[in-house]
């Protein structure tokens, strides 16, 4: 059973404490500090992993679960994070003989490409609710520093979610992506 | 081909087809107004917050520990009872004062609006949003403390925001700075109405301001009273900017806000017992539309 529900339960429990922790760093530590402009998005780095590095069927109910929690800490809701997780892994689905995160450098540019994406995505359905293209801008300019500090992190990050999908779930791990 | 025969594929593109149209109709069905959490929704946030809280509170202690430990770690034996006793009682007056600080943005806070007719809860932020696309901040007090949904949030300074989310312990306000937040405003100076929208993280816009109105740098916004949700006179911010096109029968005017949402620490709920009525009027409100469109649908057939 390569894609088996059951064995995914331990590893995206742990994954989502992980968010719990990094998310509760971000809306409480960081803004205490100072840093009340901008925002870590741990979401979106754990769901390009699983869109990078697991082979499972399920991904798309893993994105939901993640999103769903993330909402426990926004009013943005689950949906559009979901809707960008979903589509950004059926590209990558596509695109896996192309990509090979063999070095943090390459890590790195393949997860601000595809934050781009996410970007892209959310804020085209952001424009289609709210139709306010200054919005969008302005959006933009935050997007920058946030999405190249996650990206930044990404090797680390990457690392340690590979010990926790690779140890319960070997298999669902991709080999080489 | 492939689809069909592999079970694997077959159930990933089932299981992004089924996810991608429920989040959609989500994303469809989605207020933007205010937001019910269910029971599940309300007990995970009264367990994350208070988790949220402590470390708003540990980084005091934190600091306080970096400050007037690790920093005299070197210090000569000597002076090490003389700095301890110093250290106690600068720390003791540093705690008085930030009491005495305390206690007067307290007492700000609770003469402000001595008028109004409301229930006043005071209330800590905790938090804020985990997106930096929403200006939301989450506060210490919820259902159980009297704070009710969309009842306006208030300091001493002005306007806040909103209660956009509810549990029983916690509450997320909308800020005046969100894109999402539309207060009806009033240049006091001139009573020229107009819509306040959040635009980033310091400015509000003033939106459908006549262009024939003489409004000047300056000029204090307060809420005009309508819209249901706030009441009249609260001093949203100051004109910073004024933008009028060489075509068009409307300005664009930047608001400052008068609360300094960078260092704001406690806030005050607004509730009333007007609410229960002002949600039985907007319920009303929505059923009539409902049953106008029904009417209009039977019409059609």
């Amino acid at each position: 059973m390569r894609g088996n529900w059951i064995q995914l339960m331990k590893p995206l429990g742990i994954t989502i404490l992980i968010l719990v922790v990094l998310e509760i760093i971000s809306t409480a530590l960081l803004p205490m500090i100072g840093l009340t402009k901008y925002r870590v998005p741990f979401n979106v780095l754990i769901i390009l992993y699983m869109g990078f590095k697991l082979e499972t069927p399920y991904t798309s109910l893993l994105i939901l679960v993640l999103q769903y929690t993330h909402s426990f800490f926004t009013i943005e809701g689950w949906e559009m994070g979901t809707i960008a997780g979903v589509m950004i892994c059926i590209v990558i689905s596509y695109l896996k003989d192309l990509l090979h995160l063999s070095s943090s450098i390459i890590t790195i540019f393949v997860t601000q490409m595809f934050q781009f994406l996410w970007f892209v995505i959310v804020s085209s359905l952001i424009y289609l609710k709210a139709d306010n293209f200054s919005y969008i801008v302005e959006k933009f300019w935050r997007f920058l520093p946030e999405s190249i500090l996650i990206s930044l992190m990404a090797p680390f990050l990457f690392g340690i979610l590979d010990v926790i999908w690779r140890g319960e779930n070997q298999r669902a791990l991709g080999e080489s992506v | 081909m492939r689809l069909i025969e592999d079970k694997d594929r077959r159930l990933r593109a089932i299981l992004n087809i089924i996810v991608l149209l429920f989040a959609f109709v989500f994303v469809a069905k989605r207020r933007t107004t205010f937001d019910q959490t269910s029971a599940f929704e309300n007990l995970l946030i009264d367990s994350f917050a208070p988790i949220q809280s402590s470390v708003t509170s540990i980084r005091g202690d934190v600091a306080d520990f970096l400050d007037h430990y690790i920093a005299n770690i070197n210090a000569s034996k000597q002076n090490i009872t003389l700095s301890r006793k110093v250290e106690a009682l600068e720390n003791q007056i540093y705690q008085f004062r930030e009491l005495a600080r305390e206690n007067k943005r307290l007492k700000d806070l609770l003469q402000f609006g001595a008028e109004i007719g409301y229930n006043k809860v005071l209330a800590q932020v905790v938090a804020w949003d985990a997106s930096s696309d929403f200006r939301v901040l989450r506060i210490n007090k919820g259902l159980n403390d009297g704070v009710r949904l969309q009842a306006p949030v208030v300091t001493s300074a002005g306007l806040v925001g909103y209660i956009y989310r509810l549990t029983d312990h916690f509450a997320d306000i909308l800020t005046v700075l969100d894109n999402n937040n539309r207060v009806d405003g009033l240049i006091q100076r001139v009573r020229a109405h107009g819509i306040v929208e959040g635009f980033n993280n310091e400015l509000a816009i003033m939106k459908y301001v006549s262009r024939a109105e003489p409004i000047i740098l300056g000029d204090v916004v307060i809420t005009s009273g309508l819209g249901n949700i706030y009441p009249k006179g609260i001093r949203v911010g100051a004109v910073s900017r004024i933008e009028r096109e060489s075509y068009g029968i409307t300005q664009n005017v930047e608001i400052t806000p008068a609360v300094d949402f960078g260092r704001l620490e406690e806030v005050i709920i607004l509730s009333a017992e007007g609410d229960e009525i002002k949600k039985r009027e907007w319920e009303a409100l929505d059923q009539m539309d409902e049953t106008q469109e029904e009417a209009k649908g039977g019409n059609l057939k």
